[in-house]
């Protein structure tokens, strides 16, 4: 049955999928090739993604500041490994992010950005502060704006850029290759058919599982527009996926007014403390590195990394225990802070995503100053799905089981934060791969109407649909079920009568869309209700407890298992069925 | 429920360079050339602030976000 939906046709040698600073990266690297690169984005590569208002950080091995310390990649992947992932780390993709973020640094140099400051005493005069590592290699830089300068040098270089194209289904071929992908335009209602001959997934995380803590919908820490849309394409492709059990506990934060900072530890280092409200000091500040004793002595990285765990340690603060003993409310405070501190801080705050807005917030109308007032301590609203940990299985290459289909970013699953560094190894080393992938193929498959007929049908049906559900009902919904089947700790009944109640949602949601943007929100639905099932399905099949890197706790399985869990649990979809591999990792 | 996002119709110069870039597509272009964008979806504002960041006029406060009451940053003054 034919629909009569405009549909609009394009090929590229190249397709990525989301274009943030991953898909940006890929689609960059894979125009060297000559071939043709289009980026398909269901907001505007100006401001999407994780980095849409700006990304304040980075890590990398920085040959002339490192060597000087006396620290080696090596003992940075040994650190990351052991402080920052408890060992649960895909060894290829963290030694990829190690050896490679400081040249995608000098690249993103070449592209305009500003990573070296005149009053910076560290070699090659970076930004250098402590932060998820045990020494010193974070380093501060001018990301506000970085979206926008990704943008322009994709442009620039041919790349074709299709925004407010939502993308919802991959094609394959019979014989298990990537032949294109279908998407529905959220601004002109038409829709999208990509042929392509390599696709790049790029689409990020999974917000919106679970309900949030001040009952504004949208406000979470991360951005709202992810939601899993890339796993959810992919699974149904029969691509594994992994880590979507993992739960990040609600942490404490600026809470309400939720923006990607990290604190107290990181962005508002190194003043920001917490205290209490008699001024008791529960996280303490830290300290700048002393660049005036670079290398005096060279740095005992294991000492250091021995010093790290400790205070992570001391400083892994049981809120709710403190809540108990009646020692709320807590502050984040700065006021120790000498003015140099403070306007580091607030210069590294302005570039991080929404600190930018927080800010103006801050000074224009609370009339804030660090320097004096604090900013009060709250809960913030847990994250599901593994966060950046979670995602598709890659190997060395970044392509997934399907021929042809990479993925990079937090698209990837097995690396916890790897974050920006991440973004831009992955992204430039998938987007290498694609283009010589699509250079090994003469020539475009074919791409039946079937798919594409369907998609029409289900537009349709969606447009038409005055009884319907709408796209924020049946999120509720969905987040209600997550919440409590899946809540902190979960176990083997709970989690089938979970999926059992996820499958009945699934038969009796019904989406009513009243314009194309609400059919853009429908189809997010649709991959938050596959995302959901690969939560409760991913929680049945690990057996055990799991503190390290995230939360992961069955109450009829209290203990750690590293005997038979120290791996990651991919689930694949075959037919009606789903499968289930474990990928041991090196202990 | 919420109204987040505020355009001064007297400032703002009807560029649409908040219509081009929100993540969340809430806004709508004005019919009228050069007129001040409509906010359509305000129940939908993420608060990433990009609208805002990216507003030519936003010192003159073209544009302004208020988050809602519940999603205030609260604080302890010092002494003065």
């Amino acid at each position: 049955m034919k629909t009569n939906i405009d549909v609009v046709s394009i090929e590229a040698d190249v397709l990525i999928i989301g274009g943030g600073l991953a898909g940006c990266m890929a689609a960059i690297k894979a125009t060297e090739s000559g071939l043709k690169v289009a980026i398909a984005e269901k907001a505007d590569t100006l401001a999407s993604g994780c980095a849409g208002t700006g990304v304040d950080h980075m890590w990398a091995y920085i040959p002339e500041v490192h060597q000087a310390m006396g620290y080696t990649p090596e003992d940075m992947i040994d650190n990351n490994t052991k402080v920052v992932a408890g060992g649960f780390v895909n060894q290829d993709l963290l030694r990829l992010v190690v050896s490679e973020s400081y040249e995608r640094m000098l690249d993103l140099e070449k592209f305009g950005l500003k990573f070296r400051f005149e009053d910076s005493k560290a070699p090659g005069k970076f930004r250098v502060v402590n932060q998820f590592h045990s020494v010193p290699d974070t380093f501060n830089f001018e990301g506000r704006r970085i979206k926008v300068n990704l943008t322009k040098t994709a442009k620039r270089k041919g790349v074709k850029i299709y925004n407010r194209v939502s993308m919802t289904e991959l094609l394959t071929s019979d014989d298990g290759h990537i032949t294109g992908a279908l998407g529905i335009g959220t601004r002109d209602g038409k829709l999208y058919s990509f042929r392509a001959k390599a696709v790049v997934m790029s689409t990020g995380r999974v917000n919106r599982l679970t309900r949030n803590l001040t009952g504004v919908w949208g406000n979470y820490r991360l951005p709202a527009s992810e939601t899993g849309d890339g796993r959810a394409m992919a699974f149904r492709a029969g691509v594994p996926i992994i880590n979507m059990e993992f739960l990040s506990p609600s942490r404490f934060s600026i809470g309400n007014y939720e923006l990607n900072l990290g604190s107290p530890r990181n962005t508002t280092q190194p003043a920001g403390a917490v205290v209490d409200g008699e001024n008791n000091i529960i996280v303490p500040r830290t300290e700048f590195y002393n660049w005036d004793k670079l290398g005096q002595p060279p740095v005992d990285v294991a000492a250091a990394m021995a010093a790290h765990r400790q205070a992570n340690a001391t400083n892994s603060v049981n809120y709710s225990q403190l809540l108990k003993e009646g020692r709320g409310p807590f502050y984040l405070d700065l006021t120790s802070g000498t003015e140099d501190e403070i306007r580091y801080i607030e210069w590294s705050i302005s570039h991080e995503g929404k600190g930018q807005l927080f800010l103006e917030h801050l000074h224009n109308h609370m009339h804030f100053d660090f320097r004096k007032d604090k900013l009060e301590w709250l809960p913030n609203t847990r994250e599901m799905a593994g966060m950046a940990s979670s995602g598709l299985v890659v190997d060395k290459n970044m392509e997934t089981s399907l021929k042809g289909l990479f993925a990079a970013g937090d698209e990837v699953g097995g690396m916890p934060w790897s974050a920006s560094p991440g973004a831009f190894t992955m992204g430039w080393r998938a987007g290498e791969m694609a283009a010589q992938e699509a250079r090994r193929q003469k020539q475009f498959f074919d791409v039946s109407p079937t798919h594409t007929d369907a998609l029409g049908r289900l537009m349709q049906r969606m447009t038409g649909n005055g009884h319907g559900h709408t796209w924020h009902e049946a999120e509720i919904a969905i987040q209600n079920i997550v919440d409590y089947y899946a809540d902190h700790f979960r176990s083997e009944k709970m989690l089938q009568r979970g999926l059992h109640r996820l499958a009945e949602l699934r038969d009796v949601i019904d989406l009513r869309a009243d314009s194309p943007h609400e059919t853009g929100r429908c189809l997010e639905i649709r991959s938050l209700l596959e995302n959901a099932e690969m939560v409760l399905r991913g929680s049945l099949e690990r057996k055990e407890s799991r503190r390290m890197p995230f939360g992961f706790t069955r109450a009829d399985y209290p203990d750690t298992n590293d005997a038979e869990y120290f791996a990651f649990l991919s689930q694949r979809r075959e037919g009606s069925a789903v499968r289930f591999a474990k990928i041991n990792l090196a202990h | 429920m919420f109204n987040p996002v505020v355009i001064n119709e007297a400032i703002c110069n009807g560029c649409n360079n908040c219509v081009e870039v929100c993540p969340m597509d809430l806004f709508e272009a004005n019919p009228v050339k050069g007129g001040p964008p409509i906010v359509k979806y305000p129940d939908q504002c993420a608060f990433d602030g990009v609208c805002w960041e990216r507003c030519p006029n936003r010192d003159e406060a073209a544009i302004t976000i208020i988050p809602p009451l519940s999603m205030r940053v609260a604080i302890l003054r010092g002494l003065p």
